[in-house]
């Protein structure tokens, strides 16, 4: 609280990106200086964190047009994440780090309830975040990884994909194969028809992406649990950019576009490059 | 109803269009001329495999001073490429000849959105779109 209350006397533009429950709270506390403080509900805005750079990063480029500072608050992780969802959070929570130019006049505030949170999602988050603030103490994070080591969770490997899940190796005149699979899989398994649709059209750029810097094809594995269809794919290419699908793609560029729409037609994308090659797996939620 | 497809993704083209002879089939696409409308209607899917001849399809209609008017109801899937083939088309036309979409199923209407191509000077969608 003391945190916006300093930047709204400073008139620094304030967006906080929390759940609604806390959105309420501040708002009720704040009372009549509510209204000059940003609010976005996390859960429908973040709820695939690859989306929630992009947000920042408007809200840099509107707010801090002149050089302003402008400050937030992001809260992406709360309890019921699933474990692939806290994986992204804290891949996310590191890429911040990169994502925003250190020149840039933010003053980035991430809340973790310790109380809530099991210990070692608390200690991620001290490897992830250069200052850490414990009650009204704050210090710089001894576990902290660096810039130069925020992009280490990028090559950690995914749990593996169930046995005997749906698998299909496919080349470049494949992928009206890819598309017909996917939407068999994800309409046996109960996806409604929209959200189907969707998960076809992010599939099928990443098949692209698979056919045409991946080696020329790749493999792809369909599975679900209890919320989610998954569809992975795996190919022999590398990804060098981390940041990739979470930079929105300019009118004129050319390409750069798959992973981008994959991650806004998905609840969840992860993407990890090791050395065997690149592992896209992509989650849409019954 | 699937949002891949458009208003009318059986045989006919929406109501209004009149289809005449193809100006170019693969095995996933046939464009037709319309009459009387200065346009085109597609039925199947565009994507990185054709999208470089519909977009060669499609400047090739342009120089006519006219808006080009495309019909897309019976396009069953088209991925960013297939849309940027629109882009790059409309992105040689000038006021006069902008390029129009009609009948665009509702998930290209978001995807071209999503994407960041929604306000480009030479491409309009027509409300007539399934979105």
């Amino acid at each position: 609280m003391p945190f916006i209350r300093d930047g709204l006397d400073a008139g620094e533009p304030v967006l906080v990106l929390t759940a609604v429950s806390r959105i309420d709270a501040l708002r009720a506390e704040l009372r009549g200086d509510a209204g000059q403080v940003q609010f976005a509900d996390m859960a429908q805005a973040g709820s695939n964190p690859a989306r929630i750079i992009p947000l920042w990063q408007e809200f840099i480029d509107r707010g801090s047009k002149d050089g302003r500072p402008v400050r937030g608050i992001g809260e992406p992780i709360w309890p019921e994440r699933s474990p692939a969802e806290l994986a992204e959070c804290q891949w996310h929570e590191s890429l911040l780090n990169l994502a925003i130019d250190p020149a840039t006049p933010i003053w980035l505030l991430c809340p973790y309830d310790a109380s809530a949170l099991e210990a070692g999602v608390v200690a991620e988050a001290h490897r992830s975040h250069p200052l850490v603030t414990e009650g009204d103490h704050r210090r710089e994070s001894g576990a902290f990884r660096g810039l130069g080591g925020s992009a280490e969770p990028f090559s950690v490997p995914l749990p593996a994909a169930p046995l005997g899940c749906r698998s299909l190796a496919f080349g470049p005149a494949d992928l009206a194969t890819v598309r017909a699979t996917v939407a068999a899989f994800a309409a046996q398994a109960g996806l409604k028809a929209e959200r189907k649709d969707e998960l076809i059209a992010a599939a099928h750029e990443v098949a692209c992406n698979s056919v045409q810097h991946g080696g020329g094809g790749g493999e792809l594995r369909l599975w679900r649990d209890h919320r989610s269809v998954i569809c992975e794919f795996s190919d022999h290419g590398r990804v060098d950019d981390p940041m990739i699908g979470r930079r929105r793609p300019s009118a004129r560029s050319a390409g750069g576009r798959g992973l981008w729409l994959a991650n806004h037609m998905c609840d969840l994308v992860q993407i990890r490059t090791l050395p065997q090659g690149t592992v896209v797996r992509l989650h849409k939620r019954l | 109803m699937s949002l891949l497809k458009g208003a009318a993704s059986g045989e006919q083209p929406m109501a209004g269009w009149l289809e005449g002879e193809p100006m170019y089939t693969d095995r996933q696409l046939v464009i037709r001329h319309t009459v009387p409308t200065n346009g085109l209607s597609f039925a199947g899917t565009i994507d990185v495999m054709n999208a470089d001849q519909v977009a060669s399809a499609l400047i090739s209609q342009l120089d006519q001073g006219l808006p080009l008017h495309l019909e897309l109801s019976r396009v069953e899937f088209s991925d960013v490429s297939g849309i940027r083939a629109f882009v790059l088309a409309a992105e040689c036309a000038d006021a006069r000849n902008r390029i129009v979409l009609h009948g665009l199923p509702s998930l290209l209407q978001r995807v071209i959105t999503v994407v960041g191509w929604a306000d480009l000077p030479g491409l309009e969608i027509c409300s007539c779109s399934a979105g």
